[in-house]
Order: structure tokens, then C-alpha cells, then sequence
């Protein structure tokens, strides 16, 4: 089966006005420069775990910033650490910070 | 009569230099290398009206050429610059009443980023190579072969902190659009796939280009920075990517990649403003006083900047700007 | 003679309380050592192992010698407070047998000896005593002198920087810094008195006695001995927690080593022996480059055996450090910082997780066959000219090869275990080591120092020789297989990267391949001293300006020495030093396919 990224069990829509922002805000206050991400997947194109799952480490980050945290922590368990998307990261930010970061704030979610 | 001292012989200066002359002041052109022109001599045609770059070229030439009290110096560089006099290499002395930099910027050397194997396999080009081949009048793969699917990537060298590159070269989107397009007219049936970051059209026509290249032209446009390039059995290239509007990495093989390379400040910019008191900005760019009223004036009196020296811009642009200078150095001359 | 006096009550409690600590502390830690390291022990105890640790012991607890090696005046500072505190109690011991025979003291009595027994005019005097006794209170008195000079300049000692302390240890810093003058004091006090004592204590009476009222000394007499004693006690109060646990733990540190013990990836009670041997010198400052070049002061090896020591380890700390191994190349008690390092992050991050990274069962992207397997690593990956050249190696050498990751691999686990889930980094070792298994390769080829140590320590690959590529290339060359043209026109510089060179001792080798191609020059910071490249895995803190500030400073030493061409042998390095130089970069592999005949 194609997987389009939704079920119709889910709602869709990314509510920001319910969702609650404080991790993602915690998230962002200590590593400001993943505000920074322009989006050009390079992370995720480099990624060695993204070659062989369906792990997205931008859709992810992106997701937890806007306060979507369901699953996020196991997402990134998909994570082998191994740091080339750090190494292609065009606007320098610290991926694997980052990875570790949200685990630690999301790991009792 | 008054006399200016331009460094650089690109458009900025040859422009600027008419437009003195025009006013009624002399000038003296330097130019390094042994014609004048600089990086638009080897460029094909301009985005967006598909302009023969020759024809921009030879009309400045023309009117460069026939204008009075214009000297130009091929072949020398200027090794001290003083508002009132510059020292060139061969050890002349020119005495001038203000001094204009033109010296224009450098492309990006796509070897840097190394992942994209500029140098290492065959057909991968830079844009600028592109427009050589343009001019030459054959686009063929080194195997002899006509291409049959191409990849143009954005971004190479700019908006990139790899490389130290944080500013947005500003005309490679548009060119990398024009280059599909004339790729798409030279093989239209070859897939021509266009990747980018965000797609910049911030001038007149160019937007217009942008949607010609998609419904007219069939462009592919993905969403998504190329991150690997490897070779494939076959001698084609394979590439990496992720396809960022349907967050799935995409990989393709393809018979050529072209590298829209990027605006560098030249390197020689930290020595000027190290030597005389000039100022650069983070991008290695010099910076103008500021970018309004005084934007073609560094913070040194006497010494002005044309074109882009101070910031990418286009051939239009820079011509504006060279004509820009030349009121403002009478104007200045006149309070003095 | 009872030995006795009301003074000497806080050095008795002091005294009791330290040995009672030190000796709980230490018999706890024995206690829970996991059997393998009692297995160790047992083993190694009775072997020639346990007279070389004595011979060690001699050299570094007391004298010093690696300190010495380091910095001649810090050498000299910390020999003559340890050696000469060491000799003063037992030519002190000495010198009670020689007047009261075998007879049983009490320790107070050796301490107090010129307390309780004036000496002079008794029958069979002996000055040289007064004398050698005098002679090593002032080598420590000038030791203390030192130690305090370095807390106002430690420049004059060859330290930029110095360790700051906290509010415990200055304590213990300030009763052992009031020891020495106390103990002259007292003595001296007591000569003016009674007279004798040697040429320093003996002299100073004298001078005292003519100048201050005998009533005054008389005062001053037992207080002065009241302050000796106090002071003596503080320090042994606060001793087993502070710095100074350093002094005893040293020792059965030497010998636990001697027995092969080692720290491991996982804490264990081991680790503590060499937390509490670390001194606080503050040695392992001055390397780092998170020091010297971003200017972070709370994050080195001493802080973190410190923070880890008192329970108060943060991740952000712990995470701080690029596990170079500079500070770990100096340290005078040879504490294995990184592993240390290594472990406490593991103990805060590590999860088991059965279900993770189950996906890599049944994944096999390798290409071709051979006994020869070429594992470029992650990295590498981003670095396609190593990739190109190492193929034109392989086909100039005639290798049939097996690329074990063209076409993508599986990590090999280290960046995992340096950020400290281990159990998970265990997952890739068992997938890779059967990938390699499989495809019966007897030799594993990588270009990747960081791979390469994971693989060498880790993986217990049975029959399959692991070789960095530098050393592969090296052994084509030796045997002819590899024919390359010199130029002595080409000038290279080399950048030894962390894990290939201070991590897998490979420095000879890839020096041997450039010599082969060109005329190496070295830079000013080589070998085991060599910097980092400031992109380590190992450091997922700082952010990255920060790492190319670490870059540029790294470049511009590989600049200055003229070179055209800077050669490494790690791809990470070679981004990195790329980012900070307009000079060409290259792998070594490169330089030796550019060459190739």
C-alpha cells in the first residue's frame, strides 16, 4: 500500500491552537539554530537509516516543532547517531544534538 | 579635467566608465586580463529574454570604444590604491581624483563540495561550463552521446555554511530556469529536472519565465538539495535526494548534472579593506556605506564601488549601478 | 612516656577518621569489582606485575617523573610536597628508633616528637637528625611556596590555566598550605625555648628568643602546637573528600592497572580507583581545545571527574568534549579520561531496547567478491575522490575486492557508543560482523579511522585482519604491488586525526606513504600531540561556528608549514580542515592514486 503520511482514522490537520508548545519551545530555546532549517532535505537524502526505513529526520523535527510529539521518540530510536547529515547540513545546524535533544524531552511523552 | 581610475574592466567598469565620459570626466580602465568584458564575455545568452550575452557586450563595447577621454590599461593590476593616485604593476603612476572598484566576484570552485563530484566523473558540469558548451554550440556527454536526462541543482556554494557561503547568490535560480529552458529547446525530448531549495524570482519577467519553463517547457522541478552523487555501472550518475514535498528520499539516475554555482566574494577584498582602511561585510563582499543614499560609496572618500563587488547582482543591475556611480562621483567632485 | 597532650586530639580524630574513610572506601570498591576484574587480580597479585607497580608507584606518586617530563618547576613542586612529605615521616619514624629504640609510639608521638622530647642537652644527641629533618621541611616549605605561586601565576609552571576549585577542596587546599609554616612555627617556638633543632628551626629559635619576651613565647608555645595540630586534622578531615583521596588512591590504582584492570564501556566499580587518583592538577586543561579556542572552562577532564565523582554530572558536560584524547595523552596519573567519559554517558543516555534497529535484519547492499572487503564508512561516503582513489588502488594492486557500503551500509556503531547508548551500538557490531562473516573475507579494509577502532576493539572479527587503508596502501607499496613516482617538488603537511593516531596508535604509517609520494613536512602540534579537527563525533554540544573555529586555528598550523597540499586520513578531518583552508585537502588515498604508476 502506498503510505501518503495520513490514515483517515487520525485527524490531518496540524492544530497549532490546541497543540501544546511547551517542549517544542523548550526544544527550541536550547538549540535556537534548528529554526534555521531552509527544509532542503539533505539530511534526510544522506541519511543511512533513512536508506533503509522510512525514517524522515526533517519531517520529524519539523513535526515536533510544531507540537506534534505522538511517535517522534521512536522515530528517532531509527537514529544510528552515525552524523552525516550533520556533515551536509547547509545552514550548520547540530543534528545529532538534536536528535539527542528531542529524545531527551520527548523520552517520557 | 577631472580623472577617475576604474579597477576593472567587466561591464560595472566599462559602464561607468562611458557614463563618466559622458559627464565630462576622464577615465582610465585597468583591467587584468587582456580584454575587457570580464565573466559576461564567456556567457551565452541572459535570463529572462534569452538576450545573446554578445549583444549587451558588443553595444558597450561600441559606445566604450567611441567615447572620448577613455584610456584603458589590459593585462596590469593595480598594486596601491590611493583616492589620488593608483601604482600599477608595471610601476606607472596614475593620478586621479577619485577611484572606483570594480573587480566584480568569483564564481564558486565546485570541487569544494566535493559530493557532487565536480572533477572526479565525467559530465558533471557547473553552470558556467554550461553556457561554454552553449557557446560552443554542442552539448554532448564525454562518451559523444546527446544527453537524455539532465539534472540541474541550485544552491552550489551559495546559502551553504559548509562552505562558508551564507548569502544567497541571487541569480542562480534564475539562471539555473534559463539553462533548463535551453536545454529543453536543444533535446526536447530529454528530461530536464531542475532541484532547489526555494525557487527566488524577484524580477521583472522572470516569474514568467519560471511558469513558461513548467507548463511550456515540461521542466521537473523537485523540492529537495541533491546531498550524493555517485557513479553508476553504466557511467551515468546516480544521484541522492529527498523529495521534500512528499517526504520520501528520491534517487534518479541521470546523464548529466549541472551545478548552479554560486557568487564568492573575491578573496583579494580582506586584503583592500585590510590595506586601505576599507570595510568588507560577513559575506567577503565590500560593504557600502550603506544601502540607500550613500550605497556606491565605501566609508573611504574618493573611493566608490561598481557592480558586484558589493553584493551578487545581475547584468542589469550592475549596469544601473556602474551609471549610478558616475552621477554620484560628478556630484561629489562638484562639493569638493 | 605517655606521648600524650590535649593538642593532639584534633590530628588523633583527623587521623582516624581519614584512615577509617580511605579504608571503607576502599574496601567497598574492592568489594563490588565484577568477578572478571577479581579473576584479574588474583591472577596478576603474584607476579613479577606487582613488583614493577612498586617500582611505578616510586616513581610517579613520589617523584613524579611524568610531571617532571612535562614541566621541570611543576615537577619539582609536586615531588617535593609528595616525596618530601613522604620523607619526613619516615626519616621522622627513623629518628624516633634511634632515641627510644624499639619502644612503642603512638602516631602522635612520631608527629609531635619535638614536642615531647626536647632534645637538647639529653644524652646521645644526635644533630644530623635536627639537621635532615630540618633540611626536608624546607624542601616542602618550598614546594608549598610553589603551590602557591601557581595559584597567582601558573604561567611561571608552564600552565596557562590552572583548576578552580570548589569550596571543599579549597579547604583541605588551606590546612595543607598552613601545615608546613605551622609545623616550622611550632618547632621553631619550641628551640627558642629549650634551645637546639637544626640549622633552620635551631636558627629561627635563636632569632625568636632574642627578640621576643620569653613570656610571649611561652604563650605562643602550646597554642603554636594547638594550630600545627588543627591544621593537620582539617586536612585529614576533609582529605578522603576532597582532591587530595588522590594521594592514597594513586596506589592501589598502580597496582589494579599492573593487574590489567581496565575501565569498560558500561560503569563499573573500577572506574572509582581512577576518579578519586585524579589530582585536580589541572595538566589536562591547557590541551583542550574547547579551552584554548572557544574558550568553555567547565567542561575539561578534571571538572568531570570531579562532577562525576560528588554525583553532580550533567549531560551538557558530559556531552562537552570531542574525545580527541589530548588531555588523556598528559595526564599525569594516566586516568583513561575518554573511556571515563565514554561510560558516564553511557550510564545517562543508555536505554535497552530489544526492539530497535530491527530493521537491519536481512539488509545486504554490498557489490562484488573478494577476499579483500573495503568498508569506506559513513563518512566517506561524502568524500567520493577517497572513494575513486581507493578503486584505482585496488586496480592497480590487481585486488579483487568486496564493497561492503557503495551502495550505503549500516553505521558501524561507534558514533552510537561514544554518545552513549551502547546497547544499541551493539546491534550494528552483531549486524556488520556477520555482513563481514558471510561475504568470508579475510582482510577488512577501511578508510574510516573511526570505523576502524570500533572494528579493532569491538568487533572480535575472528580470521578477518582489520586494516586502516593508510596501512593497506603502505603494505602494497612494501611488497611491490604498488608502484608510485616521487617528486621532491611536492611538498605535504599531515594531520594525524584522533582516532587514527592517538586512538589506534597509527602515526608511522600513512608518514611512510606521503615519504613515498613527496617531502613531508610536520606541523608544530604532531603525533601524539596532534590537535583535532573539531568535528568529532564524539561532541554533540558545541555548535557549528564553533567547530570551524576549531578548523581555522587546526588549518592555519597545517598552513603554516608551507605545504601545498594538507594530507589526512579521515574523511571528517578532511571536511573539516577543508572548511578552515584555501589550500587542497586531501586523502592520503588520493595523493597515492595522483601518483600511481
Amino acid at each position: 500500500m502506498i503510505n501518503f503520511g495520513f490514515s483517515i482514522n487520525k485527524p490531518r490537520v496540524i492544530d497549532i491552537d490546541n497543540n501544546n508548545l511547551r517542549k517544542s519551545n523548550e526544544i527550541i530555546l536550547e538549540m535556537p539554530e534548528l529554526q534555521a532549517c531552509i527544509g532542503c532535505g539533505s539530511c534526510t537524502a544522506s541519511c543511512t537509516a533513512g536508506n533503509l526505513t522510512d525514517f524522515n529526520f526533517r519531517k520529524v523535527h519539523t513535526l515536533v516543532r510544531r507540537g506534534e510529539y505522538q511517535g517522534a521518540y521512536m522515530e528517532l530510536n531509527k537514529c544510528m547517531l552515525c552524523g552525516k547529515c550533520r556533515l551536509v547540513c547547509p545552514r550548520g545546524i547540530n543534528t545529532r544534538g538534536i536528535v539527542m535533544l528531542i529524545k531527551r524531552k520527548l523520552g517520557d511523552f | 579635467m577631472k580623472h577617475i581610475v576604474i579597477i576593472g574592466g567587466g561591464i560595472a567598469g566599462m559602464q561607468c566608465a562611458v557614463e563618466l565620459s559622458s559627464l565630462g570626466i576622464s577615465a582610465t580602465v585597468i583591467e587584468k586580463e587582456h580584454a575587457t568584458g570580464g565573466k559576461l564575455a564567456s556567457w551565452h545568452r541572459l535570463f529572462p529574454s534569452f538576450t545573446p550575452a554578445e549583444d549587451v557586450l558588443g553595444e558597450l563595447r561600441l559606445k566604450f570604444a567611441k567615447a572620448a577621454n577613455i584610456s584603458l590599461r589590459c593585462g596590469v593590476t593595480a598594486t596601491e590604491i590611493t583616492p589620488r593616485k593608483v601604482t600599477l604593476s608595471t610601476g606607472d603612476e596614475l593620478e586621479c581624483d577619485a577611484v572606483v572598484l570594480a573587480t566584480g566576484f568569483t564564481l564558486f570552485d565546485a570541487r569544494i563540495k566535493e559530493e557532487y563530484g565536480y572533477g572526479i566523473y565525467d559530465n558533471v558540469v557547473t553552470s558556467a561550463d554550461l553556457e561554454d558548451m552553449f557557446n560552443r554550440g554542442e552539448i554532448v556527454l564525454k562518451n559523444g552521446n546527446k544527453p537524455r536526462r539532465i539534472a540541474l541543482l541550485h544552491c552550489v556554494g551559495s546559502r551553504d555554511e559548509k562552505v562558508c557561503q551564507r548569502h544567497c547568490s541571487k541569480v542562480c535560480c534564475v539562471t539555473g530556469v534559463k539553462q533548463a529552458i535551453e536545454l529543453k529547446e536543444m533535446f526536447p525530448t530529454a528530461d530536464v529536472f531542475n532541484f532547489y531549495m526555494d525557487i527566488r524570482m524577484f524580477g521583472p519577467g522572470y516569474e514568467e519565465m519560471y511558469r513558461e519553463a513548467q507548463v511550456k517547457h515540461n521542466v521537473h522541478f523537485v523540492r529537495g538539495r541533491i546531498s550524493e552523487v555517485s557513479p553508476t555501472i553504466d557511467g551515468r550518475l546516480q544521484l541522492k535526494a529527498e523529495d521534500t514535498l512528499t517526504g520520501r528520499p528520491l534517487k534518479m539516475s541521470v546523464d548529466m548534472l549541472v551545478l548552479l554555482v554560486g557568487m564568492r566574494a573575491n578573496e583579494e577584498n580582506a586584503e583592500l579593506a585590510a590595506r586601505y582602511g576599507l570595510q568588507c561585510q560577513e559575506s567577503g563582499f565590500m560593504k557600502p556605506q550603506d544601502n540607500f543614499m550613500h550605497n556606491v560609496e565605501s566609508n573611504v572618500e574618493g573611493i566608490f564601488y561598481a557592480g558586484t563587488i558589493t553584493s551578487p547582482k545581475s547584468v542589469g543591475e550592475t549596469l544601473n549601478e556602474a551609471t549610478t556611480v558616475a552621477l554620484r562621483i560628478k556630484d561629489w567632485l562638484q562639493k569638493q | 612516656m605517655t606521648f600524650f597532650a590535649l593538642f593532639c586530639i584534633p590530628f588523633i580524630v583527623g587521623a582516624t577518621l581519614m584512615f577509617l574513610s580511605v579504608v571503607l572506601k576502599y574496601f567497598s570498591w574492592l568489594r563490588q569489582l565484577p568477578t572478571s576484574d577479581m579473576i584479574l587480580i588474583a591472577k596478576g597479585i603474584f607476579t613479577p606485575r606487582t613488583l614493577s607497580a612498586v617500582w611505578e608507584i616510586v616513581c610517579e606518586s613520589l617523584l613524579h617523573r611524568r610531571i617532571f617530563r612535562r614541566n621541570v618547576v611543576l615537577g619539582y613542586m609536586h615531588m617535593s610536597l609528595a616525596f618530601g612529605w613522604f620523607l619526613l615521616i619516615v626519616v621522622g619514624w627513623l629518628e624516633t628508633l634511634s632515641y627510644l629504640g624499639t619502644e612503642w609510639v603512638p602516631l602522635q608521638g612520631h608527629v609531635f616528637f619535638k614536642y615531647f622530647v626536647p632534645l637538647n642537652g639529653i644524652e646521645g644527641h644526635k644533630p644530623l637528625f635536627d639537621n635532615v629533618m630540618d633540611a626536608l621541611l624546607l624542601f616542602v616549605l618550598s614546594g608549598v611556596t610553589l603551590a602557591w605561586l601557581k595559584r597567582v601565576r601558573s604561567r611561571l609552571m608552564g600552565m596557562r590555566r590552572t583548576t578552580k576549585h570548589i569550596f571543599f577542596d579549597r579547604i583541605a587546599l588551606s590546612a595543607l598550605w598552613f601545615v608546613f609554616p605551622l609545623r616550622l612555627l611550632a618547632e621553631s617556638i619550641t628551640c627558642a625555648i629549650y634551645g637546639g633543632g637544626g640549622f633552620l628551626t635551631g636558627n629561627i629559635g635563636t632569632l625568636l628568643s632574642q627578640h621576643i619576651d620569653a613570656d610571649v613565647l611561652m604563650a605562643l608555645y602550646e597554642p603554636m602546637w594547638w594550630m600545627y595540630s588543627s591544621a593537620l586534622g582539617i586536612f585529614f578531615v576533609a582529605m578522603p573528600f576532597s582532591r587530595y583521596m588522590h594521594i592514597f588512591t594513586e596506589i592501589p590504582l598502580i597496582f589494579l592497572r599492573h593487574y590489567r584492570l581496565r575501565p569498560a564501556a558500561k560503569t563499573k566499580s573500577y572506574d572509582n580507583f581512577e576518579i578519586e587518583a585524579c589530582s585536580r592538577c589541572g595538566i589536562c586543561i591547557d590541551p583542550c581545545q574547547l579551552q584554548s579556542q572557544l574558550g568553555i572552562n567547565d567542561v575539561q577532564s578534571v571538572y568531570f571527574l570531579r562532577d562525576r565523582r560528588y554525583n553532580m554530572l550533567q549531560q551538557k558536560i558530559a556531552n562537552n568534549c570531542l574525545m580527541c584524547g589530548r588531555c588523556e595523552a598528559v595526564c599525569p596519573v594516566g586516568i583513561n579520561l575518554n573511556t571515563l567519559r565514554q561510560n558516564s554517558r553511557t550510564t545517562m543516555r543508555n536505554i535497552p531496547n530489544e526492539g530497535r534497529y530491527n530493521y537491519l535484519r536481512g539488509i545486504d547492499l554490498s557489490q562484488g567478491e573478494g577476499r579483500v572487503g573495503y568498508f569506506a564508512g559513513c563518512m566517506t561516503l561524502l568524500t567520493p575522490n577517497t572513494m575513486s582513489a581507493m578503486q584505482r588502488i585496488f586496480e592497480a594492486a590487481g585486488e579483487k575486492v568486496w564493497w561492503a557500503d557503495k551502495e550505503g551500509s549500516v553505521c558501524c556503531g561507534r558514533p552510537l557508543k561514544l554518545s552513549g547508548e551502547s546497547d544499541s551500538a551493539q546491534k550494528m557490531i552483531d549486524y556488520n560482523k556477520s555482513l563481514f562473516e558471510k561475504h568470508n573475507i579475510s582482510t577488512l579494509v577501511t578508510s574510516c579511522p573511526i570505523c576502524l577502532r570500533v572494528f579493532r576493539e569491538d568487533y572480535d572479527l575472528q580470521g578477518i585482519e582489520v586494516l586502516h587503508h593508510s596501512e593497506y596502501i603502505l603494505r602494497l607499496l612494501q611488497q611491490g604491488r604498488l608502484k608510485v613516482g616521487y617528486s621532491a617538488e611536492q611538498r605535504y603537511t599531515y594531520h594525524d586525526p584522533c582516532e587514527l593516531g592517538r586512538g589506534s596508535g597509527i602515526y608511522d604509517q600513512p608518514r611512510a606513504v606521503i615519504e613515498a609520494v613527496g617531502i613531508l613536512l610536520e606541523p608544530k602540534h604532531n603525533r601524539r600531540d596532534s590537535l583535532c579537527c573539531g568535528s568529532s563525533v564524539a561532541n554533540t554540544a558545541i555548535n557549528d561556528a564553533q567547530q570551524l573555529t576549531i578548523a581555522r586555528s587546526v588549518a592555519d598550523e597545517l598552513e603554516a608549514t608551507g605545504a601545498e597540499t594538507i594530507v589526512t586520513a579521515c574523511p571528517l578531518c578532511k571536511k573539516a580542515i577543508a572548511r578552515g583552508t584555501k589550500h587542497s585537502v586531501s586523502d592520503l588515498s588520493e595523493i597515492v592514486a595522483k601518483n600511481l604508476k
